[in-house]
């Protein structure tokens, strides 16, 4: 028999299939490939990006040049764009704002092969102060209500450039999905005055079965009513509502637990493409720190969303995340 | 400026690119894949290789699971939910389940090997409507089910199998969907300020401005919503208030099957075949029990939305639940209006 889970926190439901576990080898996903040309995000071609906006970079280089080991740039085709007023305004009965934003690239190595588990951990511990550096910066816009930070990797993740980098978005309003997890975050806080998260850890931490990898200060684990296939999510132990408030000794471990995950999940799917987004607490907002706890949710692209999940935000899971834990744990 | 639209049912914000946006000539679909060299279980005389019919269109006297239909429901050979047993809700900890019970069954629109429902003549198209009807009425009388969802997954990047041969789905839950939920919340919330429908307050602003119409045949229409998800988004509406599909009377559902068809014919001839979902939105069973939903009947109406799919969304999209849509739907809506078909 299938089981039906709620997701505690947003309530979805979504169809377990416990009967006919779908084995890493039945996916058939299209491999993130490699396949050069001309790249901006390579040495030596600083100029084809917009101008940086922060690096991390060797001493006495200048900007836009080579020599740097993180770099940021705006991105050349925006979603949003930064200057403007937001105007929000009815025509009849719809709403619509003016697509005020930032929009930048985070140039995560200057190795334009190298994904996260092929880089050495202080290059991952650069990339994550980046993270902090320029959340912290983009939340001094009291435009701004949220910041997005999400990588897609791969052709069939959405990236259109595949040297490896993560973009971040601030946002005039908090999204859809971000909202409903807060709201019912908050809902769990008020009626228990406890963090859901901080409960889902603790239970996770007793039954064991869902849990990746632990070290010090994260956990990653495949949440108990996940969407997708191999999803998991990494969480710091300890509750805090914003990633850019992550103390300095956090962030080693957060590399390492980054790290090893992915590689384990590559080790199981060759060359998966894949999408992860951090999830953290809205910013110049009322929003306490208390009900929310942040967290990354990565997502390996194994499966193809159909009708039947567009139409009713009801998805089928073909690997229990139990089983999809273990194929991880057990991953060299 | 790109600008960020607010769908006014649900509330969720899309952005429309304006500046950079794409033209309609830059998407292009093909569904095709290879065909399989066995013979289709859903071609006529092949009715041993499916599970036994639960409904069928065909000659009077002509015995089930023979030849000689014009349209079959058969059981879903790997349903994502089982028609037997217990619900049993049931807690974990912080966790909720229930078993997984439901019906999943398959809906062959036709006896011939046609791949795409545009390809079917308008009396097919409303025969294959009839039949979610007849169907999801049967559906209604087991208790344990609140929802029927149907839908359509043509092409392999929409979710279709490779067999190409039409057929649309339909799954009854146990619970109501969260987008269903969302749509019916959004409905109500503003039927209770403005004790009027949104789908017709929706439907009159689109039929002054035009300017995101593609069809307008009798008693339905077809438009592009302000804010849509994905380029060619189209969303059929009956202009008559009605929150129920099952109570479109023949006529209607001829001329239902007349602008469906004629949608999917202009996707196809303009967008070079391109893969699509299809999924109708209607009021869940309205049993008289606690929670009955009394202003269902006035606050909600039903529709269908249909998705090609032409982009893919990438990890913005799934994390927030807001969509980037790279042309303007009014373009996309002008494009689709001038194509001939």
């Amino acid at each position: 028999m299938s089981e039906l889970r709620r997701d505690p926190i947003g309530g979805r439901w979504v169809i377990v299939d416990t009967d006919h576990p779908g084995s890493p080898e039945e996916f058939e996903y299209e491999p993130q490939v490699y396949r050069g040309g001309t790249c901006p995000f390579c040495y030596g071609n600083e100029q084809l990006t917009p101008p940086e906006i922060d690096a991390i970079r060797d001493p006495h280089t200048s900007p836009n040049t080579s020599g740097w080991q993180v770099r940021v740039v705006p991105n050349k085709f925006p979603a949003l764009q930064i200057e403007g007023e937001l105007d929000r305004r009815g025509i009849g009965i719809y709403d619509i704002s003016n697509g005020i934003g930032a929009h930048e690239v985070l140039i995560e190595t200057p190795y334009h092969e190298k994904d996260i588990p092929d880089l050495l951990n202080p290059e991952i511990e650069n990339f994550i102060s980046m993270y902090c550096r320029r959340a912290l910066d983009l939340a001094k816009d009291k435009r701004f209500k949220y910041i997005m930070v999400f990588k897609n990797f791969g052709a069939a993740a959405g990236a259109s450039l595949e040297h490896p980098h993560t973009q971040m978005v601030a946002l005039p309003m908090i999204p859809k999905n971000a909202l409903e997890e807060i709201k019912g975050a908050q809902h769990y806080y008020e009626y228990r005055e406890r963090c859901i998260f901080c409960d889902i850890l603790r239970q996770e931490m007793q039954e064991k079965e869902r849990i990746i990898l632990e070290n010090k200060y994260f956990v990653s684990f495949c949440p108990y009513a996940s969407r997708f296939p191999f999803e998991l999510w990494i969480i710091p132990k300890k509750h805090s509502g914003f990633f850019c408030h992550m103390p300095a000794e956090e962030i080693p471990a957060l590399a390492a637990i980054l790290k090893e995950t992915i590689a384990k999940m590559k080790a199981v799917f060759k060359h998966v493409p894949y999408n992860f987004m951090l999830h953290s607490s809205p910013v110049n907002g009322d929003t306490g720190p208390d009900g929310y706890h942040w967290h990354i949710e990565f997502m390996p692209k194994l499966t193809r969303v159909a009708g039947f999940e567009w139409g009713s935000g009801f998805y089928v899971v073909p690997t229990p995340p139990e089983l999809s834990a273990k194929i991880l744990r057990e991953a060299k | 400026m790109p600008e960020l639209r607010k769908d006014p049912i649900i509330g969720r914000w899309v952005i429309i690119a304006t500046e950079r946006a794409r033209r309609p000539d830059q998407f292009s679909g093909q569904a095709s894949e290879a065909p399989p060299e066995k013979p289709c279980p859903f071609c006529e005389g092949q009715e041993g290789h499916t599970p036994p019919e639960i409904y069928a269109v065909r000659p009077r006297h002509s015995a089930p699971n023979t030849p000689g239909w014009e349209l079959r429901v058969v059981p879903s050979i790997a349903p994502f939910l089982r028609i037997e047993g217990e619900l049993g809700r049931r807690g974990r900890g912080v966790y909720d389940l229930m078993n997984g019970i439901g019906a999943h069954e398959i809906i062959i629109e036709t006896n011939a090997h046609i791949a795409n429902m545009a390809d079917l003549s308008d009396e097919q198209v409303a025969r294959v409507i009839s039949c979610y009807i007849d169907r999801i009425t049967d559906l209604e009388k087991d208790e344990r089910f609140k929802y029927v969802l149907v839908f359509k997954n043509y092409g392999w990047a929409a979710g279709g199998g490779r067999l190409k041969h039409s057929r649309s789905q339909l799954i009854a839950t146990p619970i109501n969907p969260k987008r269903v939920k969302e749509e019916l919340v959004g409905a109500k919330f503003y039927y209770d300020y403005h004790e009027r429908c949104v789908f017709c307050d929706l439907i009159k602003q689109e039929i002054e401005s035009k300017e995101r119409v593609i069809l307008d045949i009798d008693g339905f229409i077809a438009v592009t919503p302000f804010a849509a998800r994905s380029p060619f988004e189209v969303w059929i509406l009956p202009k008559k208030h009605s929150c129920d599909f099952t109570s479109l009377d023949p006529n209607a559902r001829l001329q239902l099957g007349c602008i469906l068809k004629r949608v999917l014919a202009k996707l196809r001839k303009g967008l070079n075949d391109p893969p699509y979902n299809y999924v109708l939105h209607t009021a869940p069973f309205q049993r008289k029990k606690i929670g009955y939903w009394k202003t269902i009947g006035q606050d909600y109406h039903w529709h269908i939305e249909i998705m090609p799919r032409l982009t893919r969304v990438a990890g913005f999209e799934w994390g927030t639940g807001f969509y980037i849509c790279p042309l303007p739907p009014e373009d996309a809506a002008k494009f689709l209006r001038e194509v001939e078909v």
